[in-house]
């Protein structure tokens, strides 16, 4: 095998990531928990919702437990997009990589809707 | 223009944490403008007004300066509240946090329009909703 190594299935840890779910605590569809790209998924791609169980503050396993609303898409500095989740009960912001099967649609919804109320007239933008 | 949103808005509350430093003006961490800290339209600046750049300084609670990283945070993203409140989110360069904070009245429009249109200006994602219809 050259370049990238594949995880073997014949042992129970691999065995376990390759085929472990999750339920949508939102719209309930059972999601795998691997990603297409390979990496670990943590929110439904088809509501995009996510759970609030990671305490970004302070590090380790949160208390709160509830529902993450997504809320806006963010384009790191490197080309990296992020989607940025809102804790419905708590508040607390994080930021977690766009998986390529997510909901496209949704996307989109999130981009378009700060240019869809914007807080001055976006006319004056045309002529610069 | 008249205003799109004329309805009721509830005040801003009042902080009542204490703040480190007092005085009423900051200086900017990314263009080194000195910001005074009342703004029109909100009562919680803590971002530059020219080019958005702020200082992770809060902790959990916005105001509560608890936070030891002090590293600059760069706006990533702009989203919009249920009332069509816009707010910038922050990304820390130094310890990767998050935060969100409302636009003030004077913020650099030019540079809150570039933020929103970042998504839209790649290509990835308009072709990818058209394909999804």
């Amino acid at each position: 095998m050259s370049g990238k190594e594949y995880p073997r299935v014949s042992t129970h840890k691999t065995r376990q990531v390759l085929t472990d779910t999750f339920t949508c605590v939102r719209c309930g569809l059972t999601v795998t928990g691997a990603a297409p790209g390979g990496g670990r998924r943590n929110h439904c791609p088809s509501c995009l919702h996510s759970l609030h169980v990671l305490d970004r503050a302070e590090g380790g396993p949160s208390e709160c437990g509830s529902r993450m609303a997504p809320i806006s898409i963010a384009v790191l500095r490197g080309g990296d997009w992020m989607l940025i989740h809102r804790c419905t009960r708590c508040g607390e912001l994080t930021s977690n990589p766009i998986s390529g099967d997510d909901n496209q649609l949704i996307l989109m919804r999130m981009a378009v809707r700060p240019l869809a109320e914007p807080p001055f007239p976006l006319e004056t933008f045309g002529d610069l | 223009m008249p205003r799109r949103k004329p309805a009721e808005r509830r005040p801003q509350r009042r902080k009542d944490v204490r703040h480190g430093e007092p005085g009423d003006a900051f200086r900017c961490v990314g263009c080194r403008l000195d910001v005074p800290v009342t703004a029109p339209g909100t009562a919680h600046r803590n971002h530059c007004p020219n080019c958005l750049t702020s200082r992770h300084v809060d902790h959990r609670v916005p105001g509560d300066r608890r936070a030891a990283c002090r590293g600059r945070m760069a706006p990533v993203s702009v989203t919009v509240r249920d009332d069509g409140e816009w707010l910038i989110i922050h990304h820390c360069q130094s310890c990767g946090g998050l935060s969100a904070n409302r636009i003030a009245g004077d913020d650099n429009a030019l540079a809150l329009v570039r933020i929103a249109m970042r998504p839209l200006s790649d290509d990835r994602l308009r072709v990818g909703a058209l394909l999804s219809l």
